[in-house]
C-alpha cells in the first residue's frame, strides 16, 4: 500500500470509503465534554473516558434537550475524516444514559421549557366529552395498546381510532413519535384528541417522553393531547406539556370516553324527567283553564251582584213612590169622578168627591175651599 | 368514516339536541301542543342514543406510522 502514492484528497476519500464500509454507524457511550452550540445550529462535543476522547459534530435538531458537560450519554455517529478539520463522528442521535444523566437532562429541559411557558395551565384545553375520532400514538404490539383498546371497547361505542404504530423507546422513538403527532395534525379530517401512551419502564425506556422534540411536538399540537405514561412517581415532560394527563393507558381510555352503563342510566333518568315534565305541562294547561274559568265566573258574579244591588236600590226607590205607603201614613187620594184631584181649582163647591184612604173610600161633598198661603208655607 | 347506526347524526349531536329539548321544558310556561311534540321528539332521540350505545362498535384504523 505504501507503494501507491496518494494525494491528501485521495487519502481522505479512500479512508472515508473504508470507514463507511467498515463502520457505517457506531454507538459510543461516554462522558459529555466540550459541549458547545455554534450559531444556534451546529453542535460540537467530545465523548470521553479515562483514556480517550472522541469528537462529534452535528446539528441542534438531533439534540434530545439541553445538555451539559459531565453527563453520560450515548451517541450514534458515522466516523469520517474531514478534508480540512480532521477526524470527527457525524452525529445521528444522542441520548443521555443512566438514571442520573437522564434525570439531570430532564431537569435542564424542564427548566428551559417552564421558562418558555410550555407547561402553563392556561394553555391546557378541554377534551371533547364524546369524541368520535381520536388519534392513537403507541406501540401496537404493546400491553399499553391492548389495555387502552380493551377499556375503550368496554366503555364506549362508535369511536374511530386512527392508530400510528411507533417505537416508544430507543433511539428511533423520539423521531417517530414527533412524526406521528405532526402527521395526525395534518389530516384533512382532524381527530378530536390525540392519545400518546406507553406502559411503565425504566428511566431509559421512558427517555423519549422527556425528549425536547417530543415535548415540543405535544405542546404544539393543534389537536388536544392526552398523554399517559405508566409511571408512578415523576411525570414525564410530555405529560406536563399535554392538555390532559392520565396515569396509565387504561386511565387514558377512562378519561377519553364516557361510561356506557352510566350513560344508559342517565338516558333512563332523562326519560323519567321528560315524563314528569310532560305531566307538569298537562297539569299546567289544566290549571290554566281552571283559572280562566274561575276568573270568568268571578267576573260574571261581580256583574250579577252589581245588577242585583242596582235592582235593590230601584226597588227601594219605587217603594217611596208607592201610593199605598202614602195612604198608610194618613194621606188620602181625592177623586172627582174618575179623575184625581190635585188642585183646588178642579173642585167646585158642592161637588161629590171620593176620598180613598188605606182601608176604603169615603164619599164627601166639597163645602168650602181656600188656597194655601205662601207666607204660611214658608214659615213652616 | 365510522359506522353510525344513528343515521347521519353523531351521538354527541343527538345528545345536544336532547339537552336543548330538556332545557325547553325547564323554561317555565310551556304550550301543551308543543310539549307533546317535543316529548315525542325527545323519546325518539333517547331511543336512537340507546341503540347507538348498544350496537355501535369502535373501529381501529392503522395509519402508516
Amino acid at each position: 500500500m505504501q507503494d501507491v502514492i496518494l494525494t491528501p484528497s485521495d487519502f481522505v476519500a479512500l479512508l472515508n470509503q473504508t470507514l463507511e464500509f467498515a463502520y457505517p454507524a457506531v454507538s459510543i457511550e461516554g462522558e459529555l465534554s466540550n459541549f458547545r452550540i455554534s450559531k444556534n445550529r451546529w453542535v460540537y462535543f467530545d465523548l470521553k473516558d479515562e483514556q480517550a476522547s472522541v469528537p462529534f459534530f452535528g446539528t441542534v435538531y438531533m439534540l434530545p434537550g439541553p445538555l451539559q458537560d459531565g453527563l453520560m450519554v450515548r451517541a450514534v455517529g458515522s466516523p469520517r475524516l474531514h478534508a480540512r478539520f480532521g477526524f470527527t463522528l457525524n452525529l445521528q442521535s444522542l441520548v443521555p444514559v443512566g438514571e442520573g444523566a437522564l434525570k439531570k437532562a430532564a431537569e435542564l429541559l424542564r427548566a428551559k421549557l417552564t421558562a418558555e411557558g410550555l407547561f402553563a395551565p392556561e394553555r391546557k384545553r378541554f377534551l371533547p366529552p364524546i369524541p368520535e375520532r381520536v388519534g392513537l400514538v403507541t406501540a401496537a404490539n404493546s400491553a399499553a395498546y391492548a389495555d387502552f383498546v380493551k377499556i375503550l371497547n368496554e366503555r364506549w361505542s362508535g369511536v374511530e381510532v386512527l392508530l400510528s404504530d411507533v417505537y416508544v423507546q430507543g433511539d428511533q422513538a423520539p423521531g417517530q413519535i414527533v412524526e406521528a403527532i405532526e402527521m395526525l395534525n395534518r389530516l384533512s379530517n382532524l381527530p378530536e384528541v390525540i392519545v400518546i401512551t406507553r406502559g411503565g419502564g425504566s428511566a431509559e425506556d421512558l427517555a423519549a417522553f422527556n425528549d425536547e422534540r417530543v415535548v415540543r411536538a405535544v405542546a404544539a399540537s393543534r389537536v388536544p393531547t392526552l398523554v399517559a405514561v405508566g409511571h408512578e412517581v415523576d411525570f414525564s415532560l410530555a405529560e406536563l406539556a399535554a392538555d390532559v394527563r392520565a396515569s396509565t393507558p387504561s386511565n387514558a381510555a377512562q378519561l377519553l370516553v364516557p361510561d356506557r352503563a352510566a350513560e344508559l342510566a342517565h338516558l333512563d333518568a332523562k326519560r323519567q324527567t321528560l315524563k314528569r315534565d310532560l305531566a307538569s305541562a298537562y297539569d299546567g294547561a289544566v290549571m290554566e283553564l281552571v283559572n280562566r274559568r274561575d276568573a270568568l265566573v268571578s267576573q260574571i258574579t261581580n256583574v250579577l251582584n252589581a245588577q242585583s244591588q242596582q235592582l235593590q236600590s230601584l226597588r227601594r226607590l219605587i217603594k217611596l213612590f208607592d201610593p199605598q205607603a202614602a195612604l198608610k201614613r194618613g194621606y188620602a187620594i181625592i177623586r172627582k169622578g174618575s179623575k184625581i184631584v190635585s188642585s183646588i181649582d178642579q173642585v167646585k163647591i158642592g161637588d161629590h168627591l171620593n176620598l180613598q184612604v188605606q182601608d176604603g173610600t169615603i164619599s164627601a161633598k166639597a163645602l168650602t175651599k181656600s188656597p194655601k198661603l205662601r207666607a204660611e208655607s214658608s214659615r213652616l | 368514516m365510522a359506522k353510525k347506526p344513528t343515521g347521519s347524526k353523531t351521538y354527541a349531536q343527538l345528545s345536544a339536541e336532547l339537552s336543548e329539548i330538556m332545557d325547553w321544558f325547564e323554561g317555565g310556561e310551556v304550550d301543551l301542543d308543543e310539549a307533546l311534540a317535543k316529548y315525542q321528539q325527545a323519546a325518539k332521540l333517547i331511543e336512537q342514543m340507546e341503540k347507538h350505545l348498544k350496537t355501535a362498535a369502535n373501529k381501529i384504523k392503522k395509519l402508516n406510522a
